[in-house]
């Protein structure tokens, strides 16, 4: 079996947003959606003793996601792989799911009447190419692959660091994990 | 493959294009059907970005077809700035722009046309070799506020300018006012990676930035003071021994003196200019000279800080020096210019500007390092060491503000045209208000642009320039190292764009320059003739194209230690410590401190009513300079201009995160709203650059899209008193400023004054009249011995010569000699000396003399004068006749 997850380097990312505007220009996303913001906190300190993180954000696809089984006309769905996307056909646009969903991750925008998500840019991934927001990250914090391949570079992250992923407590096993970041300057 | 269009399918081609919004030119691919690009992505394959691109590569394609880019070239309808247009055709505009401009060269000189040029976007030795065949020397760039001084002072110092980081095998960096992390995404992946390899990093940035975040070692130091750090570390490293006695022994001049000149900068003195701990100065001079091979990473800080930048480029400079860390392995590398391919200097025809054109470049007796003065010294030197000299556009050029300032007042005359090309010159350069009321005031304005941008806006022509996708690219860091990446052209322009270098020939073309000179219709072809000498290297292509598809990057074998052939490119062919050409220039041989434009030591009563200290000028994302704005999938990471301020500061001031302020400085104010966190420290206020709104179409008279109203260059400061004298670079960083919340009764601003005391609005004080920051020393070696009658003492060579014969006098021995061949001549009759036989010789006759009463020999017919040549100079031998 095939189970797509992410692992985000905390420790790498600086912030530039690249990845955000990455997506919506690859997906050609109308302008009131973003799949992936970036999530800064910080300057948290007193001066010069200080510190930032940086927290990109996207679907967490998870392992058992509450925005599939809530919706009303099998429009949000998971695939074999662990992929979690909405067909658009389907879709009525209601937002049961988007407010079924802890991360966030998916919106109606306004114009089109159907909800839009992160789909880990499937069309990519089934031609063996990374997402597109993998792929244009100059600083290489985002890995992607499959989780149940033992080889592959997630599992040994996954496998080999300490990681942490959002929202665990609410029972959601998301499979989008992150390697923290402990320390900034001296 | 993206939900919309299938990339792969087999009309597709893929195009190997480059990002150009910043200096890295990241690869990118281009998917193309039918002359239309369907998507973008990084180049996987790129050395640089390896697939990576930033949020300005990824806008590539909504800029590239942008509904506000200018598309066909406008001719103005209305009055100047009343944004009323007529379209033309691009051969129209070509012809009566090259019409005005020689009637202007007729009338008044071809010194009154000026050109602007903005940061790599453009193949601007295109530009130059217009300019040189037309005859100004008045090009300039932002050039100044860029590395250029750095590499000049560099250049003098050491013969090159160590630019490029050999970090493989580094130990240790310093970023230096570099910020990797908003304005050099690549480099910081390089960094990441290394440092958890065990790379030191050493950061120095007044901010928390996005680098500092990951460095070793951060060295919050006061804006401007950058100088006195470097001094001070200068003097841990020849105090507490740290320094590389090798390499200073045997490839340096000068380090006595320096060792006396520095002995007052130590960590303490310099503690109170910079507000480090000296612990800290002493912790970092000692991990960056302990682990070496380590470099210094050059920074735009570096060339930003006004009157005190030069010394702190050179001290830079003898840092690197005296760790001997310059051309070594995992240390600086200095490439020297390519030998491979014709590189941008061979390509600008620069001896076709004639000498009385070079004297009168604005700005040249200055501001002489980077202009005419000192770029001609370099090049000299570095023709006999390299082969070829540093290219000219960038490093030999007007001093942009002086420029501006001519067109106001005439002085030193007046410019009366000028061709603005990629660039934004009213957010870009200092003291905007002033460069917005030049362009106003300008009699003939040619802007090369996408969009219409406030300079645009008071243009005479507005020419609509091709982007990145639109043209081939060739990255060589400004024709300066020996090794190139090229890329393609995705598509041809669209609509009637055309690519700067086409502007500039066809503008050539049509002032009546030679065709002859201008033997390449397209960029493809100058880059083939660029590039063609690699066939002769085992490389195989038949066009420009093809050698991007085949090999796309060029990279000569690495050389280290190549001073240990023909030393360093420097009068003495050594590390001059104490610089020799700076001394001949008139400015101090060694690094001398001067205190940043304004700082509350030298100007108490400055400081009184702005207590603040400002750093402007640093890089953020997603812009690149004042570029970027008009395009809503960037705009909204960032709708607003934000300045830092601490949050210990900000409640005594009763600021709140978000507010709008006030930002002044004593040439004028800017809102800004605030952002209160504490990555500054609480006496600094970090302004973001470049703001401009280009979504405000209404109210273009006074201040068109709100140009001046959140530009930091409002209160940046240009008057010549604050100009570093050596480079010419102005004061971006470590001035005096207040802040204060916005209100609804404010008062309206000032107009601009220089020098910059508002009272006095306009420029009170012509530009020749203006102090410099110090006086030119000047440079008067007087001979060391006694010059003989009829012989003439020259500084500059420091000998004296024979006018007549050009024999050069030889303290020592009393004889002359000749410089080339070394042949000792009398000084009183000017025979030639002939050791061998021990006689003089006649050189033009071949008749003998003898040595002590020069009377005529009887012939012995088997001697003819070449046989008497010699390099042993009379005295040395002791066996001369006396």
């Amino acid at each position: 079996m095939t189970r797509y997850a992410m692992v985000l380097d905390k420790r790498r990312c600086i912030g530039c947003q690249s990845c955000t505007v990455a997506c919506r220009t690859w997906n050609e996303l109308p302008m009131d959606i973003i799949y992936n913001p970036v999530v800064t906190e910080g300057v948290l300190g007193e001066f010069p003793y200080v510190h930032q993180t940086f927290t990109p954000l996207l679907c967490m696809h998870c392992d058992n996601p509450p925005c599939t089984i809530c919706c009303p006309c099998k429009a949000s769905q998971q695939d074999d792989d662990g992929i979690v996307w909405v067909e658009a056909t389907k879709c009525m646009g209601c937002k049961v799911c988007v407010n079924s969903c802890p991360y966030g991750a998916r919106d109606v925008n306004g114009a089109e009447g159907f909800v839009r998500k992160c789909t880990f840019c499937k069309d990519r991934v089934r031609e063996n190419e990374q997402p597109y927001c993998v792929a244009t990250c100059h600083q290489k914090a985002r890995t992607f692959g499959d989780l149940d391949d033992p080889e592959s570079d997630v599992s040994k992250l996954v496998n080999s660091l300490v990681t942490e992923r959002i929202f665990v407590e609410l029972g959601t096993d998301p499979q989008v994990y992150y390697i923290p970041d402990l320390g900034g300057a001296k | 493959m993206s939900e919309t269009v299938d990339i792969h399918a087999p009309d597709v081609e893929v195009k190997k294009s480059c990002c150009y919004f910043c200096h890295q030119n990241c690869g990118v691919l281009a998917y193309v059907r039918d002359g239309k690009v369907l998507k973008i992505e990084g180049d996987p394959t790129h050395p640089t970005n390896q697939g990576g691109l930033c949020c300005r590569g990824n806008i590539a394609l909504l800029h590239l077809d942008h509904p506000a880019r200018i598309n066909h070239p406008l001719k103005r309808a209305g009055k100047k700035g009343e944004n009323k247009w007529e379209k033309v055709s691009w051969d129209t505009a070509i012809a009566e722009i090259a019409n005005k401009l020689n009637q202007i060269k007729e009338e008044s000189g071809a010194e009154a046309v000026a050109t602007a040029g903005g940061t790599l976007r453009t193949d601007d030795w295109a530009r130059r070799r217009f300019m040189n065949l037309f005859g100004s020397p008045n090009g300039f760039h932002n050039a100044l506020l860029c590395w250029i001084p750095t590499f000049m002072v560099e250049t003098a110092v050491s013969g090159w300018s160590p630019f490029e980081t050999d970090l493989g095998t580094s130990r240790c960096v310093i970023l230096w006012g570099f910020n990797p992390g908003a304005s050099a995404m690549p480099g910081m992946r390089g960094y990441s990676d290394l440092r958890k390899a065990g790379l030191k990093l050493i950061v120095v940035d007044p901010r928390y930035s996005e680098t500092a975040a990951h460095a070793d070692l951060w060295l919050p130091l006061r804006p401007g003071s950058d100088t006195a750090l470097a001094l001070a570390m200068i003097w841990v490293i020849i105090y507490e021994g740290h320094y590389d006695q090798e390499f200073v022994e045997n490839w340096c001049v000068g380090f006595e003196e320096l060792q006396e000149h520095i002995f007052d900068y130590t960590p303490e003195w310099a503690s109170e200019h910079t507000w480090l701990d000296p612990e800290l100065i002493r912790e970092a001079a000692r991990m960056y000279a302990k682990n070496t091979p380590g470099n210094i990473q050059w920074g735009c800080t570096a060339d930003q800080l006004g009157k005190t930048s030069g010394a702190g480029m050179h001290a830079r400079a003898i840092l690197r020096a005296l760790t001997g860390n310059l051309d070594r392995p995992g240390g600086d590398l200095m490439p020297g210019p390519s030998h491979y391919y014709v590189t941008d200097e061979e390509l600008e025809a620069n001896d076709w500007l004639p000498e009385e054109q070079k004297a009168r470049q604005i700005g040249s007796d200055h501001f002489k390092l980077t202009s005419w003065p000192g770029y001609q010294r370099i090049a000299d030197v570095s023709r006999e060491v390299w082969g070829k000299a540093p290219t000219a556009e960038w490093m030999c050029e007007a001093h942009g503000p002086s420029v501006f300032k001519a067109i106001l007042t005439g002085d030193p005359y007046q410019i009366r045209a000028m061709i603005v090309s990629a660039t934004n010159p009213v957010n870009s350069y200092g003291d905007a208000k002033m460069v917005l009321a030049a362009l106003k005031q300008l009699e003939f304005l040619v802007v090369c642009e996408y969009w219409m941008t406030p300079a645009a806006l008071y243009a005479d022509y507005v020419m609509p320039i091709a982007g990145a996708l639109e043209r081939p690219i060739v990255h060589n860091n400004y024709g300066v190292t020996d090794s190139l990446i090229t890329s393609q052209r995705a598509i041809q322009p669209l609509y009637e764009r055309h690519t700067d270098y086409n502007f500039w020939r066809d503008l050539a073309l049509a002032s009546g320059q030679d065709p002859d000179q201008w033997p390449w219709e397209t960029l493809e072809e100058a880059f083939y003739y660029v590039i063609y000498s690699f066939i002769e290297n085992g490389y195989q292509f038949g066009s420009y194209d093809e050698f991007v598809e085949k090999y796309r990057m060029f990279y000569p074998p690495l050389h280290y230690y190549k001073y240990g052939t023909n030393g360093f490119a420097t009068p003495s062919r050594r590390v001059e410590l104490k610089s020799s050409v700076l001394e001949e220039l008139g400015y101090p041989a060694l690094p001398t401190w001067i205190g940043p434009a304004e700082n509350e030591i030298d100007d108490p009563e400055v400081a009184k009513e702005y207590p603040l200290v400002l750093t402007t000028g640093g890089g953020f994302m997603p812009y690149h300079h004042s570029e970027q704005f008009n395009i809503s999938s960037v705009r909204f990471l960032y709708p607003e201009p934000y300045f830092t301020i601490n949050p210990q500061k900000a409640q005594e001031l009763g600021i709140k995160s978000g507010d709008w302020c006030w930002i002044e400085t004593r040439r004028g104010r800017i809102r800004q709203r605030a952002n209160v966190e504490p990555s500054v420290d609480a006496r600094v206020i970090y302004c973001q650059r470049g703001w401009w709104y280009p979504e405000r179409q209404e109210s273009l008279d006074e201040e068109p899209f709100g140009c001046l109203e959140s530009n930091v260059n409002v209160l940046t400061s240009v008057d010549n008193e604050h100009c570093d004298p050596i480079g010419g670079s102005w004061a971006n960083r470590g001035l005096l400023c207040k802040v204060y919340k916005v209100s609804y009764w404010d008062d309206t601003d000032t107009d601009f004054s220089i020098p910059g005391s508002a009272a006095e609005p306009g420029i009170s004080v012509p530009p020749s009249k203006q102090p410099l920051a110090y006086e030119p020393i000047p440079y008067d070696p007087q001979p060391g011995f006694e010059v003989p009658e009829g012989l003439t003492w020259d500084p500059n060579t420091k000998l004296a010569w024979n006018l007549e014969s050009g024999l050069a006098y030889d303290p020592e021995s009393g004889w002359l000699y000749h410089p080339e061949t070394l042949v000792y001549y009398d000084l009183v009759t000017g025979y030639a000396y002939d050791p061998e036989n021990e006689t003089l010789v006649d050189e033009a006759t071949g008749q003998r003399y003898n040595m002590e009463t020069r009377e005529p020999l009887e012939s012995e017919g088997a001697h003819t004068a070449d046989g008497v040549v010699s390099d042993v100079a009379p005295g040395a031998t002791g066996e001369k006749g006396e």
